[in-house]
């Protein structure tokens, strides 16, 4: 039996996950500076919306799903114009930022443990089947290949954003240098929120996704944050390009790994590529 | 009154964790969150030592932190290539590997199951032979391993390393310009900050009696934490008055009658919360010198 397909199909779908995740820690990390932990726990707040929308209350799924993205972005907004927009007025350094931020993912997944427990649930139950396709001898769910599908699509509409519009030009110019973009006219606090927002509802989006696929809990923020940030050191922190080079070359790296190694380690290997390039090649694959 | 000497006891050990964690944050500005992984280094190697070679508790307190010190520095090392805040994640990191070696490695640990039956301290000098067996004396010795930690942490405050550790926190490059290795300095910090830990968790595991991983999580590091923020870093007194508050608030939740499920994740929310109205009004903590 070869499972040599089966492992590159696990790494393509877990690469996607982290590399949505990875794609919404960059986008506020490259023009905010700061590592904004309370990004993960927007995961759980996602899955668990949809999980009480759609499950709970009965509401049809699609209602769920855009419930769930809208309030982790909402919440994401709030907590950078209540918490961060006020600290970074301040010229905060980063530590505070940091901490500030901790104390946030601390408190929601709390929130959210109180509400739901913090027992493990899922979100396939509400699909109708979830079919198994093969393909070269690799088997994957349709919720996989849509979590696939969501990851490139995902990619090339933020790609086009950055490109090609005003907003992204503007978030741009911001992670360039902030005071010269305001200085040149540019509405940063408008644009910082947005981005806020913009980057909350990406890490909800990911929890819904690896709700449907595995499932959440009201802890899951931390791990995947970790991963996520692994992913974006390793493709060259706040390079959103290189943040998808990184996101799928953990994944490939953890799941050959857990091959040979047993699947406790998975952390450990995440852990051990990361120092690797840390020891090797400090600035990622693609420097910014 | 037992339940007083509880209190203390507990507040005696978490204070020990918080002046060591104070070593690493307050003194050498390591933004370290892994403290629970030394704890439990500690933890667990009193217990094994204990229950499965029949080493004496003091004996065992040693191997313990000796221990902690290799596995400190390692990750020290590894921790001193993350570039600025990043640590804060590497931290966390090997936290959650610790705790998943803790869960995972059976054979040593017994994973989830925990370990029970942990004997309380016995000392036997010459002919003298003593049990620390009541709660009361236990506490009387928590309370000298906590005086000599505060003592340590005072002598390293006020020696020349304890400066020197100080200068770096503010301006490393100016200090490798005076020829200061900083590295090095900030490396043998981080080391005795985990070897004090390491005697919490062995104090921790005697007293309970019995441990299991869920101890250990980064939940608790993220408290230590909060405790050393809460009080002010860089502050001794500053660390100790932030462990007894974060001790003491919360058993007046028990008095509330919540379920235990809910009164925990309440303190974790208090504790969320209290670490952004901090960070927003009060950066340097109750008596704190240092600002982040």
């Amino acid at each position: 039996m070869d499972i040599v397909p089966q492992l590159i199909a696990n790494s393509l779908i877990a690469g996607s996950i982290y590399a949505i995740l990875t794609l919404g820690f960059n986008l506020t990390y490259a023009s905010a500076k700061f590592i904004d932990m309370g990004f993960g726990v927007m995961t759980a707040i996602g899955g668990y919306t949809v999980f009480y929308v759609s499950k709970t209350l009965g509401a049809p799924l699609w209602l769920g799903l855009i419930a769930g993205i809208l309030l982790s972005g909402f919440v994401s907004f709030l907590a950078y114009t209540f918490i961060y927009k006020p600290l970074r007025a301040r010229k905060s350094s980063g530590a505070v930022l940091l901490i500030a931020s901790l104390g946030t993912l601390t408190a929601v997944q709390a929130v959210i443990a109180i509400l739901f427990t913090s027992q493990f649930q899922t979100l396939s139950g509400l699909l109708h089947g979830n079919r198994v396709f093969e393909l070269f001898g690799a088997a994957f769910t349709a919720v996989q290949l849509s979590i696939f599908c969501v990851g490139v699509l995902l990619f090339l509409l933020l790609a086009f954003l950055l490109k090609k519009t005003l907003f992204g030009k503007a978030t741009v110019a911001i992670g360039d240098d902030e005071e010269v973009a305001k200085i040149v006219g540019i509405d940063t606090d408008r644009a910082m929120g947005r981005l806020f927002f913009l980057s909350g509802a990406i890490g909800g989006l990911a929890g819904i996704l690896i709700g449907f696929d595995t499932g959440i809990e009201p802890i899951m923020g931390l791990p995947w944050l970790l991963a996520a940030v692994v992913a974006a050191i390793i493709g060259g922190i706040g390079n959103i390009y290189g943040g998808i080079a990184g996101a799928f070359l953990l994944a490939f790296a953890e799941n050959f790994g857990i091959w040979k190694i047993a699947g406790e380690w998975k952390a450990a290997i995440a852990f051990g590529l990361l120092i690797i390039f840390l020891m090797w090649r400090p600035q990622g694959i693609f420097k910014r | 009154m037992e339940y007083l000497i509880h209190l203390a006891i507990l507040v005696s050990i978490y204070a020990i964790l918080a002046l060591s964690l104070n070593l690493a944050v307050g003194y050498a500005g390591i933004l370290s969150v892994t403290h629970a992984a030394f704890f439990g280094i500690g933890a667990y190697a009193t217990a094994i030592l204990s229950t499965r070679y029949d080493v004496n508790f003091f004996l065992a307190l040693v191997v313990g932190a000796a221990l902690t010190a290799v596995a400190s520095f390692l990750i020290g090392a590894v921790l001193s290539r993350f570039r600025g805040d990043f640590v804060a994640l590497g931290s966390v990191g090997f936290n959650m590997i610790v705790w998943s070696i803790l869960l995972n490695w059976q054979e040593l640990t017994r994973g989830p199951l925990g370990i029970p039956g942990i004997g309380r301290p016995e000392l036997g000098i010459w002919n003298i032979e003593y049990s620390f067996s009541s709660n009361f004396s236990f506490l009387l010795l928590a309370l000298c391993f906590l005086l000599l930690v505060y003592l340590a942490a005072r002598f390293i405050e006020r020696s020349s390393f304890g400066r020197v550790l100080k200068a770096i926190r503010e301006d490393e490059e100016a200090l490798e310009v005076f020829g200061y290795k900083a590295l090095h300095y900030k490396l043998a910090i981080f080391t005795i900050g985990a070897m004090l830990a390491s005697v919490a968790g062995a104090l921790f595991a005697a007293y309970i009696t019995f441990i299991d991983p869920s101890t250990f999580t980064i939940n608790e590091s993220i408290f230590i934490l909060s405790a050393i923020i809460l009080g002010g870093l860089a502050s001794n007194k500053g660390a100790v008055i932030g462990a007894v508050v974060l001790i003491l608030l919360p058993e007046l939740l028990r008095f509330v009658g919540f379920p235990s499920d809910i009164a925990a994740q309440t303190r974790q929310a208090v504790y969320g919360l209290m670490l952004i109205v901090l960070m927003l009004y009060r950066p340097q903590g109750l008596v704190g010198e240092y600002k982040l």
